[in-house]
């Protein structure tokens, strides 16, 4: 009776120590292989930000979502993260898509002032009216991949 | 009137030479790094953000800082994952910003390759909580390009960020904060 009752804390042990260990080591999320929780378009979640922050937050943030705008610009200033400007608001409001290094050719090849579908990671909106020459404001996404 | 004109034009130039040495105007970049840095005897923490959005008045000398907290990027997901849920909850408070002044901006030539150092200080804000930092910053002009470095520590108890007893000895009470920025001319 006595082995059956260690053979099950033993086995409890091991299968706590294995998940564990799985769960520390378990990878980030795979943006390509990961299904859009929502296709949204740039001026839609530039406006929903911009209108409601905290509840914009709630919605968008940490989620896998694809954003459907025109390509302002390429910003490949910091090789450590190539990144894409999408028009949010035709003024002073934008997407900002942060892309792995791996990635630059693909981004070096598209066409300004083209529409572009890229699907990310939303991490916020950056920029403050509270700092005077950080006004500009830009929702941004990370981890980005580009859709055909 | 030849010397009037002649006096109008020396004043012209002399302010001309004036400006473009000093350089004036606003420099920033949206792909600054911050990287973090938490180093005790059981575990060491790095995270890095390459999308901070920063500017700096090369006549004021005000600078500006605004970091997205989900934008920390970290090797591992887990760490990640508590960082901005379970420390930093970043949903509620998703950004960090700083507001200060590089203090001799005088002698931050913008316009002429070189490096130049001076204290920077101002506000420190996060988690909703504004505490006075400051640092010797470094400037480095290059091809037009203003290359910021500078580093400080912060205890995260300061800023309302509650380290739980059981990783108590995995997070550091002295967190390292390194800033690397590529500012350009703006206008």
């Amino acid at each position: 009776m006595k082995k059956p009752i260690i053979l099950i804390v033993l086995f409890l042990i091991i299968g706590s120590v294995l998940y564990a260990y799985k769960m520390y080591n378990k990878p980030h999320t795979d943006v390509a292989s990961t299904e859009a929780a929502e296709t949204v378009s740039a001026e839609d979640i530039f406006a929903a930000f911009d209108h409601d922050e905290a509840a914009a937050m709630i919605q968008y943030a940490d989620k896998v979502i694809t954003v459907e705008g025109i390509l302002l610009s390429k910003d490949l200033s910091n090789e450590l993260e190539p990144q894409i400007v999408l028009d949010g608001n035709g003024y002073d409001g934008f997407i900002r898509c942060g892309f792995k290094p791996e990635m630059l050719s693909k981004i070096v090849a598209l066409e300004e002032n083209s529409p572009v579908s890229i699907k990310g990671i939303c991490g916020g909106m950056n920029g403050s009216e509270e700092l005077d020459l950080l006004a500009d404001t830009d929702v941004v996404l990370s981890n980005c991949t580009l859709i055909d | 009137m030849k010397k009037i004109t002649i006096l109008t034009f020396a004043i012209l130039g002399l302010g001309l030479v004036a400006f473009t040495n000093h350089g004036g105007g606003i420099y920033k970049t949206n792909t600054g790094n911050i990287n973090f840095f938490s180093h005790t005897s059981v575990e060491d923490i790095t995270a890095d953000n390459h999308k901070v959005k920063t500017a700096f008045d090369a006549t004021s000398g005000k600078i500006q800082f605004s970091a997205l907290i989900k934008d920390f990027e970290f090797p591992k997901a887990l760490m990640q994952e508590h960082f901005n849920e379970n420390y930093m909850e970043s949903t509620q408070f998703p950004k960090s910003t700083f507001n200060g002044t590089i203090e001799n901006m005088s002698v931050v030539k913008t316009t002429v390759d070189g490096t130049y150092t001076s204290k920077v200080s101002g506000k420190l804000t996060i988690k909703d909580v504004t505490k006075d930092v400051s640092t010797i910053g470094t400037f480095t002009v290059k091809s037009g390009v203003v290359n910021t470095k500078a580093t400080f520590t912060i205890n995260p108890e300061d800023y309302n960020i509650k380290i739980p007893k059981t990783v108590s000895g995995k997070i550091s009470r002295e967190i390292k904060i390194t800033v690397d920025a590529d500012y350009r001319h703006a206008h």
